[in-house]
């Protein structure tokens, strides 16, 4: 029983894969989308999905980093 | 990597636990990424002030990284000023690249066309330093000069080259060193807003006027939170994602032997490693050259609209 804090790190990364895969995939669904109804803007788009998707980022590998201190600490 | 007094404070509990002499895959990867433990610096130097000064090995990567973006940067610039006819070559061409591309790219459209001449040098140094201590965590030079020393050399256990070599690490994988980063972006942003609006304006702008009076209780803290979570956000990203890729490379790698101990045959644990470790390997570190730049370009980015966002308030 002393190990199941592995358990939930375990339980916690794969949710915050699910959860970030799912917000990224949104992320290029949409860029996607965009670029393909309006080709010029192609730069505009990406400049502008670039920031949201480093917050997400951020926030995932902060996740992250809390796992890592349960199963290290 | 076998030094065992290096990782003395993670490496009692573990030994004790398990109290047998064999692989200890999470053991190796800590003393690799973690810093020299307080007692086994590379140097020992006094503190001054209750500072240590002592050089660890990430103090030493610091150093090497702040030579090389020195040296590289003002001797080629030095060249090229001194030539007669000002036309780039070599080096100058990619310096003269970088500073377009992150002036035009990354801090003018952020902080404006007012401010861009200020603000340009600290995001610029903020990039090349990043990269450049990013980039030399995945050389491994220093792990050379340990083959070196170990097949040919056969210095003792204490030796300072013994010392040296498990300084190849990443600086910037360390929280202490971004978190210095990040303080520095901190008073950077606070510094933009008095000097675009005055001392007190900056603060004044930090929430937008004219709002009922019991929404200022509530977005008072928010956005005086708001202001320590930007900085602590960066600290983690950078140092989060340089670590976790060694990370990764490191236990992919470990199968190698964690599969001879399992099998005891060396023949299971090379195939292993020929079949699994190394593609998988290889593949992650090319994605790391990919992340060491996009970190860079994140952390910079990210600098310049903070800013940009004291400079130019919307409310």
């Amino acid at each position: 029983m002393e190990n199941l804090h592995l358990f939930g790190a375990a339980l916690g990364l794969g949710m915050i894969v699910i959860g970030a895969g799912l917000a990224i995939g949104k992320f290029a669904a949409a860029a996607a989308e965009s670029i393909a109804r309006q080709p010029s803007a192609a730069d505009k788009i990406t400049g502008a999905v670039n920031l949201p998707l480093f917050l997400l980022e951020g926030a995932t590998i902060l996740a992250e980093v809390f796992v890592l201190l349960i199963v290290f600490s | 990597m076998q030094q065992p007094e290096a990782h003395s404070e993670h490496g009692t509990e573990h030994g004790a636990a398990h109290g047998e002499e064999g692989f200890n895959a999470g053991e190796v990867i800590i003393d690799h990424v973690a810093n020299s433990s307080p007692d086994h610096p590379i140097l020992h130097l006094p503190s001054i002030a209750g500072v240590d000064l002592s050089i660890s090995k990430h103090v030493l990567m610091l150093w090497i990284v702040a030579t090389i973006v020195f040296t590289a940067i003002t001797w080629t610039t030095r060249r090229y000023l001194k030539q007669k006819r000002p036309i780039p070559t070599g080096f100058m061409i990619a310096i003269e690249w970088l500073v377009q591309a992150v002036r035009d790219s990354i801090v003018r459209p952020n902080v404006g066309e007012k401010y861009v001449r200020t603000w340009a040098p600290l995001i610029l140094t903020f990039f090349c330093f990043i990269v450049v201590a990013n980039g030399i965590g995945l050389i491994p030079i220093f792990e050379v000069v340990g083959l070196i020393d170990h097949y040919v050399l056969h210095t003792g256990d204490h030796s300072f080259i013994k010392r040296v070599i498990h300084g190849g690490t990443t600086a910037t994988a360390n929280y202490n060193v971004t978190a210095a980063l990040a303080v520095i972006t901190f008073f950077a942003i606070i510094i933009a807003g008095t000097k675009a609006h005055g001392f007190i304006q900056h603060w004044k702008n930090l929430v937008p006027s004219g709002l009922p009076k019991f929404v200022y209780v509530i977005l008072i803290p928010i956005e005086l939170m708001g202001m320590i979570v930007k900085p602590f956000a960066l600290t983690m990203r950078l140092a989060a994602n340089m670590m976790g890729g060694h990370i990764a490379i490191l236990a992919i790698l470990s199968f190698v032997f964690l599969f001879y101990e399992l099998f005891q045959s060396a023949i299971v644990g090379m195939g292993v490693g020929v079949a699994l470790s190394i593609p998988l390997a290889v593949g992650i570190s090319t994605l790391e050259i990919l992340v060491i730049v996009v970190q860079a370009y994140v952390f910079t980015l990210l600098t310049a609209v903070f800013i940009g966002m004291a400079i130019n308030v919307h409310h």
